[in-house]
């Protein structure tokens, strides 16, 4: 039964995945991008000067009133508010659904990114910024070179939680029409009324995708850290097997 | 009337001198500096200053504000009162800290090395994104370098496969790939074992006789002596006394210097 449908629908399906698949990528690297901006501005020291300081503190009040306006409120009324309240403001032209939904995904996503790298930046010791600013680097490159790539280590599991949320909850944007899977699934059903079967299988599909993205992650993870040996070169006067350091149970 | 100018030009001198004892060699000059977190005052009046080519140790029981005196001469800590002045600046509330401190280097205690990035990145990357050198020559300044504290065969290593005096070394090396004209070391051999604190030393030693001009903070009571040639006694966050090493450890003025190195040694 389930084979059935997949061979008989399968370029909608395929389509419904596809969309899926990209608004879920666009919006989480997106998303992930917003959320560095955020943490930088966040993390930058008191300017010294007292009009700075206050465009700061008002900068900083309306980051926050993003991020909790967005993490506060459901994507699914998001997805409305700003699908039609552009509309609105354009005088009922609407805007492709397509772009309404990778904006969506993005600023939602961006809203938790900002706190989930807020959370990474914390967790980097502070000689790691002394050291930086040692060395002559100002905020920005010391956020850039040394600070940020330890803190996306950190959060990589972070980040891969909000990619395999965003492929479940891209669902929610079928409300604008956005012809993402679950989109694809209601209009099968609508064609071959198998409801249990349509759904059964669209729910292995999420299942796939989700499990093989946290599998593709944790990969990337174990790259990031890198060969636990490393060769040391020529060989000085020591000796050097004992430099070579099998490293246990870190990272 | 012309040896009355004369006359002046030379009296001005000597208030100019009295009043500021700057000349050519020198790097750094603090003066009246206090520093207070708080109602705690950490720092009272503190005056020195540092010519090019000296080694200054700043010895002292822990808690005396060494640490902090170094880290308000490198601005991380904001000065309560009093000026750090550089290459006779005031640079003590300048806007732009970042670019002071190219010039002036600091090791730490606990290394800081950036555990993102290999030995050789460590020493390249201040080179390339401060300084603006081009890749090839940023590795050949940092490979030097690298050399002279021996730690050249370990590029490949990430610092967490590095022994805390390698590290330090690595440190030190970092630090001086950006050319600075003083470098500050913040009790750099507090962290390591005994054997570790060898090797270190060692590479400082041999940094100061090649010209270096340094400022040390620390306990080893034996390298300030023998390498440094100005000593200063803190205490209470206060100078308590400075001199040459021979002046400090042979005829301590103050009874509590004496006592401190009584005890130290």
């Amino acid at each position: 039964m389930i084979i059935e449908i997949l061979k008989e629908y399968y370029p909608m399906l395929f389509k419904g995945v596809g969309y899926t698949l990209l608004v879920a990528l666009v919006g989480t690297v997106i998303g992930l991008l917003i959320g560095i901006l955020i943490g930088t501005y966040r993390t930058m020291p008191k300017p010294k000067n007292k009009f700075l300081r206050a465009m700061k503190r008002v900068g900083d009040f309306l980051l926050a009133a993003y991020i909790e306006v967005f993490r506060g409120t459901p994507m699914m009324v998001q997805a409305m508010v700003i699908f039609w309240g552009f509309a609105l403001l354009n005088g009922g032209a609407t805007l492709d659904v397509t772009v309404s939904g990778l904006i969506i995904v993005s600023i939602n996503t961006g809203a938790y990114m900002a706190e989930i790298v807020r959370g990474g930046v914390i967790s980097i010791d502070s000689g790691q910024f002394e050291g930086a600013h040692a060395i002559g680097m100002g905020h920005g490159k010391t956020m850039f070179y040394i600070v940020i790539p330890q803190a996306l280590r950190n959060i990589l599991p972070s980040i891969a939680n909000e990619f395999i949320i965003n492929i479940k909850d891209t669902s929610v944007l079928n409300v604008i029409g956005f012809t993402e899977l679950f989109f694809q699934a209601r209009t099968i059903v609508s064609i071959n009324y198998q409801t249990f079967a349509t759904y059964l299988l669209v729910a292995i599909i999420y299942f796939v995708l989700t499990f093989g993205i946290s599998m593709l992650l944790r990969f990337v993870e174990r790259k990031m850290d890198g060969k636990k040996n490393f060769k040391v070169l020529g060989s000085q006067n020591m000796d050097a097997d004992s430099f070579v350091r099998e490293e246990g149970g870190i990272g | 009337m012309i040896e009355d100018t004369s006359a002046n030009i030379l009296k001005h001198a000597d208030e100019n001198d009295s009043a500021d004892i700057h000349t050519d060699q020198t790097i750094i000059v603090v003066e009246h500096l206090g520093k207070s977190f708080g109602d705690n005052c950490v720092l009272r009046d503190i005056d020195f200053t540092v010519e090019k080519g000296d080694v200054t140790c700043i010895i002292g029981p822990s808690g005396s504000g060494k640490s902090t005196l170094l880290r308000c001469i490198n601005l991380f800590e904001s000065p309560s009162v009093g000026r750090v002045k550089f290459h006779n600046e005031d640079i003590t509330h300048t806007k732009r800290p970042d670019e002071y401190r190219k010039r002036v280097g600091m090791v730490f205690q606990q290394f800081n090395l950036f555990n993102n990035f290999t030995v050789l990145g460590n020493c390249m990357v201040g080179l390339k994104h401060v300084l603006h050198k081009k890749s090839n020559e940023a590795r050949e300044i940092a490979m030097q370098y690298l050399k002279r504290v021996g730690m050249e065969s370990f590029v490949k290593a990430k610092p967490r496969q590095l022994s805390g005096g390698q590290k330090q070394r690595v440190a030190i090396a970092r630090a001086l790939c950006m050319s600075p004209e003083v470098i500050l070391f913040d009790e750099p051999t507090s962290a390591l074992d005994p054997e570790m604190v060898g090797e270190v030393l060692n590479v400082m030693k041999q940094l100061a006789a090649d010209g270096l001009t340094m400022i040390v903070v620390t306990h080893e009571m034996q390298f300030a002596r023998e390498v440094a040639n100005k000593v200063v006694f803190m205490e209470n966050g206060v100078i308590v006394e400075q001199g040459s090493p021979e002046q400090i450890f042979m005829h301590p003025q103050k009874e509590r210097t004496a006592e401190f190195l009584r005890r130290a040694q």
